[in-house]
């Protein structure tokens, strides 16, 4: 299974997926901390993490599958849908809230 | 060091800008780009003509770039 096969598994089987520096727990960059905050302010109370720094793979590989060369990288149902800049105007704009309208987390 | 004036010419140079603020601290950078080829495009699609025109500087020199692209319209509306 290639890495990209393998992010593409991890984006299908989970409705709501953020790739981020760090845990939810300890974020390791303060653009992750407010992604994670934004999930959590949505109800997205658990939402299936990948810590890119735990797997230097996926951090260069989720680069090149979104084409998108930072992180946090958010994805619902499968769909990318932004880095942090985007969350917050999307979270901010009430937009984030309708999209994640009827996703079970996790 | 990477400096905000560096990253607002390098955007410049490959995206015509009607306006564009760059701020940042050799590190985190925060740039403010409105320009008419963002029109009709999402906001993901904006990030990314921005990223490819900044191209491998983004992998190699800037940690973080955080920007807001907005196009004529939506700038002065």
């Amino acid at each position: 299974m290639s890495i990209q096969d393998v992010i593409q598994e991890q984006v299908s089987s989970h409705q709501v997926v953020l790739y981020m520096k760090g845990s939810p727990q300890m974020p390791q960059c303060g653009f992750s901390a407010m992604a994670i905050q934004v999930l959590q302010a949505l109800g997205v109370s658990q939402p299936f993490t990948v810590d890119v720094l735990q797997n230097p793979e996926i951090r260069q590989g989720i680069k090149e599958f979104a084409n998108w060369p930072t992180i946090p990288q958010l994805y619902i149902k499968g769909e990318f849908v932004g880095g942090s800049d985007i969350m917050r105007e999307m979270y901010q704009s009430g937009e984030l809230k309708k999209l994640l309208e009827g996703v079970q987390a996790g | 060091m990477t400096t905000p004036e560096s990253i607002r010419k390098g955007i410049e140079g490959g995206l015509d800008c009607k306006h564009i603020e760059v701020a940042g601290d050799g590190q985190h950078f925060e740039a403010v780009i409105v320009s008419a080829a963002f029109a009709g495009k999402s906001r993901v699609q904006r990030h990314q003509l921005v990223y490819a025109v900044l191209g491998e500087r983004m992998r190699e020199e800037i940690h973080a770039l955080s920007m807001r692209t907005l196009t004529p319209e939506e700038w002065g509306g």
